[in-house]
């Protein structure tokens, strides 16, 4: 079942300089999938996935969430759309320096007025398939890097979403924080059927995944699908980045013959 | 966790920013409950002096309601704006529109709540101080404490429709509607600003023009230079700190030399990027302190006009009785016995006092006999005058006439009883106050004084006279409860404007005296809660703004210190980065007060001879104190908090 369909996706930035972001892209996400985007740094990764959770405009194309096009919503429908469909992970995390590792967690169910018994009950599943029962009523600024990303991953969870965007996940984490949060992740789109979109530069990020699409100048570059050993995967996807470092037409004259 | 919970913890959470906020709200919410506290005293009597008070207290509340108004509009919009972050945040996992309504609403109403009820209650706890104050000043035997519900329904009321308003208008502030712009924060853009050099030198210019005006100014000029100066001056500030300042920065690091030696080059960098951020709060800062402190002057001058009350009512009591007066005995009677009955020495003197027409100018002149002059002059110590027949002395009814009349020489004669006078001399010293004699008064020699047997044109022979009743009393602030009832009606009689069947004029300088004194007390008192309060505002928008920055300014010291910086070295830095926050805004509301009350000084000038200087000196004096004070408060947090692991 296709969860997210991106059709000709086009997004110019207009400015001093009139900027493709995003040109004529076109891909879909089956549900339970965990897909990993990536590119080269202004490759329109961080645009698309922005596209994605609609805080930013499309120029043209079509962009269907659960067979919702949420760009047609109002401002009103595309909150309450976001705060129900959607979960989101950040690379800086964005969790609130004021509430607590729980209050963070239960934030969205807060915002959605969820009953407080409901809530404490999801907070301690959540809680405990995290790791994170001993940290509850710990500020942001006490727990470690790793931590709080699970916290936001935590709470992009607990409201059982339709589709999780993270942007960088494992970019501000060491490698063991990294492995426990991308291990979360692929858990949570096999075992619940979440479908995960993440951009990441690191190929072993990538390599957790189901599938890689590749991006440059905003344009498709080429997609590989995972194996069962991530090792190898891993390898293809170190293939396609060769090729994506240097300029297309390069690659071309040394590798074709 | 609910969502009046989300709300609870963003307040109780970021105490620390809301702290000098809160702080300023409070004091403002206890000031406004202590003047209602003043007006709903139940033992205030409608006497003119405690009616003064009253409306004095009225119109400090009204004061600090708008003035109040305006801090928690500006403190909200720029706490909003340093929050876009959070609220991108929140945006982006789904909160509406409606939802960041409510959630800003709930936290006013949540501090709104905290502090009307926190001012409110301090308000109470310090009323009795305040009442003591309050009764030294206006010399009443008691004030005591009260409970009345009054008080504090209006206050509460005051502050509760205060704070939903800016509930209500706060949540337009946050300005951008995109979640994308939201957040990437408000305080990222960090870049220099980009200062006109053509602004840069009209805020310059306006400046100077201002002061130049101000400085020239002269009493023609004064009411047009009212209209222009503070307009030009106040625009001229916004300039300098928006385009001036960063402009002159830029002169400064472009000389390498200058610029990139030790601390500078981190301090100077410092200063450029924070200054785009806080050129409108240093503009607001200096304004509303220039504000307080032209209030606080002002008052502090009219203190001074009592000054030279003395030496212009050199008389304890005044009693004049006019013809067909058939109360004169018994009122002298009456004065007399309440003198001797309070115990206050005293010499009368009684003048009589002859009016003609003067043939030089064609005025009405009074006549005094050089006899009588004297025995007044003795009585109080003066040195007595001499004259000869045919010779007249001037009476000056003012400091300003005596100095006036100095060398003035006139030929005149008196034409109903063709007396011929020169004048030659002036009376050293005003003997009678303004108003209790025509402007035009002389001294004449007892024949001269004699020969006047005609009365002033369109009188019955003798009717044109009168007697001057003078009272030299040695205690003469004593004089509080003499002759109430002729004060009474001389005051009723001015009210109604109806002087028929009132063929008498008393004047009591004593009670006069304390009565300005203690209004003119009342007033600077409540001027300084009020400028306190301003002050107290001012200083908790440069909290604010260092608070805010704190998170990033951390990080920038810790990075410094790792790179080799020297406790000492840090400490030069805030130092440089602290002291033009708190000072510059500081040294701007400093220089344009000054400007204001050197043409303030010619105003006084017009209206009463007073120097100001001396009132200026210890009230500007006095707030620069309390400024180094929380400087050093606020540094001693700054620094705790930089070096906090």
């Amino acid at each position: 079942m296709t969860v997210v369909e991106i059709d000709e996706v086009t997004k110019v930035y207009e400015g001093k300089v009139t900027h493709r972001a995003v040109n004529q892209l076109s891909f879909t996400v089956e549900k339970g999938e965990f897909l990993a985007v990536m590119g080269p740094s202004g490759s329109g990764k961080t645009t698309l996935l922005n596209l994605i959770s609609t805080i930013d405009s499309l120029t043209s194309g079509e962009i269907l969430i659960d067979g919702v096009n949420p760009h047609l919503l109002d401002k009103n429908e595309l909150a309450l759309f976001r705060r129900r469909e959607m979960g989101f992970v950040f690379q800086d995390f964005n969790l609130l320096q004021m509430l607590t590792v729980e209050e963070n967690l239960v934030l969205p169910l807060t915002l959605d007025y969820f009953p407080v018994d409901e809530m404490a009950k999801r907070v301690l599943v959540i809680a405990e398939r995290l790791g994170l029962t001993l940290l509850l009523h710990k500020k942001p600024n006490e727990i470690s890097g790793g931590e709080a990303q699970r916290t936001a991953i935590g709470r992009a969870l607990i409201h059982q979403p339709a589709i999780i965007l993270a942007d960088e996940p494992t970019g501000n984490l060491d490698s063991k924080s990294s492995r426990d949060v991308l291990e979360i992740l692929s858990h949570a789109a096999k075992e619940d059927e979440t479908t995960i979109i993440m951009v990441t530069h690191d190929p072993i990020a990538a390599s957790y995944c189901d599938r890689v699409l590749f991006i440059k100048d905003g344009e498709f570059f080429n997609e590989i699908y995972g194996d069962e050993r991530r090792q190898t995967f891993y390898q293809r996807i170190l293939n396609v980045l060769s090729l994506l470092g240097g300029s297309v037409n390069d690659v071309s004259t040394t590798r074709l013959p | 966790m609910t969502f009046r919970q989300l709300a609870y913890h963003n307040v109780f959470r970021n105490r620390r920013n809301y702290a000098a906020f809160f702080l300023a709200s409070v004091f403002s919410v206890m000031v406004f409950f202590v003047c209602s506290m003043f007006i709903f005293h139940p033992l205030f009597e409608k006497d003119a002096l405690q009616l003064l008070a009253i409306r004095g207290m009225m119109i400090a509340e009204v004061v600090l309601y708008i003035f109040t108004l305006f801090f928690l509009f500006y403190s909200m919009s720029a706490f909003l704006q340093a929050r876009s972050k959070e609220f991108g945040v929140l945006m982006h996992l789904g909160m509406t529109k409606k939802q960041l309504n409510k959630l800003i609403f709930f936290e006013m109403l949540i501090i709104g709540a905290v502090s009307t009820v926190t001012g409110t209650v301090f308000g109470f706890a310090f009323s009795k101080f305040f009442f003591m104050i309050g009764r030294e000043i206006m010399e009443l035997d008691t004030l005591p404490l009260y409970v009345s519900w009054e008080p504090f329904l209006l206050t509460i009321v005051a502050f509760a429709s205060l704070f939903v308003i800016i509930s209500f208008v706060s949540v337009g502030f946050i300005r951008t509607k995109r979640v994308i712009d939201l957040l990437q924060g408000f305080w990222k853009v960090e870049e220099e600003t980009k200062s006109s050099t053509m602004l840069a030198i009209m805020g310059i210019v306006f400046l100077t023009v201002a002061y130049i005006f101000a400085v020239n100014v002269s009493d023609e000029t004064v009411y047009y230079i009212i209209f222009i100066v503070p307009p030009l001056a106040t625009f001229g500030t916004y300039l300098f700190f928006t385009h001036t300042l960063s402009f002159l920065l830029g002169l400064c690091k472009r000389k390498k030399k200058v610029y990139w030696k030790k601390t500078r080059l981190v301090s100077l960098a410092e200063a450029t990027v924070k200054l785009k951020d806080s050129a409108q709060m240093f503009f607001i800062v200096t304004i509303v302190s220039t504000v307080a402190f032209l209030t606080v002057g002002t008052l502090a001058s009219f203190m001074s006009y009592t000054g030279d009350f003395r030496e212009t009512n050199p008389l304890g009591l005044i009693y004049i009785s006019f013809d067909g007066n058939e109360q004169e005995a018994e009122h002298i009677e009456r004065l007399t016995s309440q003198l001797t009955s309070e115990q206050l020495s005293y010499d009368l003197v009684e003048l009589t006092v002859k009016r003609q027409t003067s043939e030089a100018s064609g005025n009405d002149v009074d006549i005094l006999s050089l006899s009588e002059f004297n025995r007044l002059a003795t009585a109080l110590d003066f040195e007595p005058a001499q004259l000869v027949q045919g010779e007249g002395m001037f009476v000056p009814f003012s400091l300003d006439s005596a100095k006036e009349l100095e060398n003035v020489s006139v030929d005149t004669a008196l034409i109903e009883s063709d007396v011929p006078l020169s004048i030659r001399s002036t009376y050293p010293h005003v003997v009678f106050p303004i108003h209790t004699l025509n402007i035009n008064t002389i001294v004449v020699s007892d024949a001269d004084y004699e020969a006047i047997n005609q009365p002033l044109v369109g009188y019955e022979s003798g009717s044109s006279n009168f007697t001057y009743y003078a009272f030299d009393i040695l205690n003469w602030t004593e004089t509080m409860n003499i002759g109430n009832r002729l004060t009474d009606t001389m005051y009723e009689a001015a009210d109604t404007a109806d002087f028929n069947g009132i063929d008498y004029f008393f004047e009591n300088p004593g009670a006069d005296y304390r009565w300005f004194k203690s209004s003119f007390a009342l007033l600077l008192f409540i001027g300084v809660m009020v400028a306190a309060v301003f002050l107290l505002a001012a200083g908790s928008f440069i909290y604010f703004k260092l608070y805010t920055g704190l998170e990033r300014d951390r990080k920038q010291y810790k990075l410094l210190t790792r790179m080799g910086m020297t406790d000492k070295e840090l400490g030069k830095i805030v130092n440089r980065q602290l002291i033009p926050q708190f000072f510059l805004p500081w040294v701007i509301a400093l220089l344009h007060s000054a400007f204001a009350f050197i043409s303030l000084q010619v105003v006084w000038d017009e209206f009463a001879e007073l120097s100001i200087l001396g009132e200026m000196a210890i009230v500007l004096g006095g707030f620069t104190i309390a400024q180094i004070l929380y400087f050093f408060l606020i540094r001693w947090r700054y620094v705790a908090h930089l070096q906090a692991p």
